[in-house]
């Protein structure tokens, strides 16, 4: 975080029991005004319960929430500066898009004229032609538009901190993609500080300042999309990024290993050493793997067979089989393409993989 | 969407129409029913009004001389006091059953289905049994003044035959008919919006105002319309509670059609009563557009 920025939410060894089960357990962190933070984690990691308490819908059962060094754990949602974007949306349907938009204003008691110059306003700025939908009917809006009305309506409650609740799940991958740039941009004109949860590391890599990875009621990593990118703490995290190859490895003196692939034993050499019997995972990136041709050397090199390859666009993907049962996936570039069902020689240099715990 | 559609043969005329016709062979028996059994007596009652006063024909030539007498007499009374009791009893139910609906669509999860039956087993028992019950319950050194007699040493007289012993019957009676519509109404209300309303910085009330109110608007509306029908034509509650203290028109009709033998007169004042009844109903109806508040239909 950039420590210079004074944090505008703090929050302090927070943990949410229901019962028995223990849903957050002992979670810190700050946010700083200003930045774009996202809590990522699979279903079942907290990460709901978490926002649902930034929120003030559940009070935290330990811990406390400071916003601008003042305790929150126990204002109501209604007298919180912070408001919240639904995962369903929650759009008033019964009233039109201008009405939803003005709705906090309503609340506030502002006048007719000004509510209305308002919702105008932020309509314009999402990039909803405000005469064609100001007195249109929510409920007859698509998707994206619902979406902007929902961030307009938000906004128009003048929040200090927004959050989100996936909200962009539920739509096609191109316009999801569209609304996370627009969603990106308009934190940055708006100078809001935006706090986003979403399932999807990829989503969340696209927009964040910050990235906190939430396992099990726990923060497993934090920090900018390109940290931990580049050195994820452990196996889950780097799971969690998307398609990477783990290796189980076992240590057997210095930088020797063995990598158990179901069958018989591969000898492989290691980027660091490690005491001989431990039990590590060996990162190798799909875009790290390359095909070595003969007299070429590599840092490792493994005997496999091509599987399938997959056109993604400007890349190929190849699933190659080193054992029976023991698939790696690998990118490379169009140009250099292979032939599947060849045997193939498969490396990579020792840089380019990290040894992680599981 | 791209892609060829599949082809549909073109369909025989008759195949075409069996559906229709089977709809029709299906909806027989009810649209007879419904014909013989609603529309014709009803219709027999419109035309018996114009009947000349205490005759049993229907085959004589119409006159208004029946409606002069409901204009000419305080017939109008035991119509306002119809309307005023239905009125005050729709209002009491809205009050008493929102909470409890509300109670009952989010809060309480198995007593809810508890509260459902046991408000559903009182319908097993006749009305006038269950008002019976009422009056042995407020008559003099009844369980009430009995109990309070005995217990505190109160002396208290019948506490029947007055009005508010009359709403209170209406209210106990038609209950069912405002709550279950109301649960119903109030699941409607999605939580995320009633969250979303809060957390843009409404207070309850607001809420409750501007966002649970309206949405459960259908409920509401079915509910006080059920209520407001039944218990405008309601009749043993003002006769055994109310010891004939107030004259509903129900009472009036009955009393035509009975003691008076006065049949073109009840026709009459049936027919007056449920024109004045359709009249308020497509009223309230025509106020609140269901189909705009379940937000199908866009605002004009």
């Amino acid at each position: 975080m950039d420590e210079s920025a004074a944090p505008i939410l703090e929050v302090a060894n927070v943990t949410k029991r229901f019962g028995k089960f223990t849903a957050v357990n002992d979670v810190s962190f700050k946010i700083a005004d200003g930045e774009f933070f996202t809590l990522v984690g699979p279903s079942g990691s907290g990460k709901t319960t978490l926002l649902r308490m930034l929120v003030g819908m559940e009070k935290p059962t330990t811990g406390e929430l400071r916003l601008r060094g003042k305790i929150i754990n126990d204002l109501a949602p209604n007298l919180r500066p912070t408001c919240m974007v639904f995962q369903s949306l929650a759009l008033f349907p019964h009233m039109t898009v201008g009405k939803n938009v003005e709705f906090p204003l309503a609340i506030r008691g502002a006048r007719e004229s000004e509510r209305r110059t308002r919702a105008w306003e932020l309509l314009k700025l999402l990039h909803l032609d405000p005469n064609r939908y100001y007195d249109k009917n929510v409920t007859q809006c698509s998707g994206g538009e619902r979406q902007r009305v929902a961030l307009a309506r938000a906004l128009a409650y003048d929040p200090e901190i927004l959050f989100f609740d996936e909200p962009l799940s539920a739509l096609d991958a191109r316009l999801r993609k569209t609304l996370q740039k627009e969603l990106k941009d308009i934190q940055r004109s708006t100078k809001k500080t935006f706090c986003y949860v979403t399932h999807s590391l990829e989503e969340a890599m696209v927009m964040s300042d910050r990235v906190a990875i939430l396992r099990s009621g726990v923060i497993e990593q934090i920090g900018q999309p390109d940290e931990i990118y580049a050195s994820p703490k452990n196996a889950f995290v780097a799971e969690f990024m998307g398609e990477v190859n783990l290796l189980d490895i076992i240590a057997s003196g210095d930088t020797a290993a063995l990598w158990d692939t179901g069958r018989k034993p591969i000898s492989l050499t290691l980027p660091a050493p490690l005491e001989a019997g431990t039990k590590r995972k060996l990162l190798v990136r799909p875009e790290s793997l390359r095909f070595v041709s003969p007299g070429e050397t590599a840092g490792n090199t493994v005997p496999v067979r091509i599987l399938n390859q997959f056109s993604l666009g400007s890349r190929i993907q190849y699933h190659v089989e080193v054992t029976p049962g023991c698939t790696l996936t690998v990118e490379r570039l169009r140009e250099e393409r292979s032939a599947a069902g060849a045997d193939a020689v498969l490396g990579w240099d020792l840089a380019d993989s990290q040894i992680l715990e599981s | 969407m791209s892609g060829a559609l599949p082809v549909i043969p073109p369909k025989s005329r008759l195949l075409e129409r069996v559906p229709g016709l089977i709809g029709a062979l299906s909806a027989s028996p009810f649209a007879l029913l419904m014909l013989f059994g609603f529309v014709a007596p009803l219709l027999c009652v419109v035309w018996f009004g114009f009947m000349p006063s205490k005759t049993f024909s229907l085959l004589q030539a119409p006159t208004l001389e029946n409606y002069e007498t409901i204009f000419n007499q305080t017939y109008f009374k035991s119509i306002l006091w119809s309307l005023g009791l239905a009125s005050v009893t729709v209002l009491i139910l809205l009050v008493i059953c929102f909470p409890l609906a509300f109670a009952m669509a989010k809060i309480f999860k198995g007593v809810a289905s508890f509260i459902t039956y046991a408000i559903a087993t009182s319908l097993f028992v006749s009305e006038n049994i269950r008002l019976f019950g009422w009056v042995i319950g407020f008559m003099k050194n009844g369980v009430v003044g009995g109990t309070l007699a005995k217990v505190f040493d109160v002396q208290v007289d019948s506490l029947l035959y007055n009005i508010p012993v009359i709403i209170l019957g209406m209210v106990y009676v038609y209950l069912p008919f405002m709550l279950f519509p109301l649960v119903l109404g109030v699941k409607m209300v999605p939580d995320q919006v009633r969250e979303a309303a809060f957390d843009l910085g409404a207070s309850r009330w607001q809420v409750f105002k501007k966002i649970d109110l309206p949405l459960s608007m259908p409920g509401v509306m079915i509910g006080s319309l059920l209520v407001f029908v039944l218990s405008v034509g309601a009749i043993s509650e003002a006769k055994i509670l109310g010891g004939q203290k107030v004259v509903t028109i129900a009472s009036d009709i009955e009393s035509e059609f009975t003691y008076a033998q006065n049949w073109p007169l009840g026709s009459a004042l049936s027919t007056m009563f449920i024109a004045l009844t359709t009249v308020v109903v497509f009223f309230a109806l025509g106020r609140f557009d269901l189909e705009k508040l379940l937000g199908k239909k866009p605002a004009e």
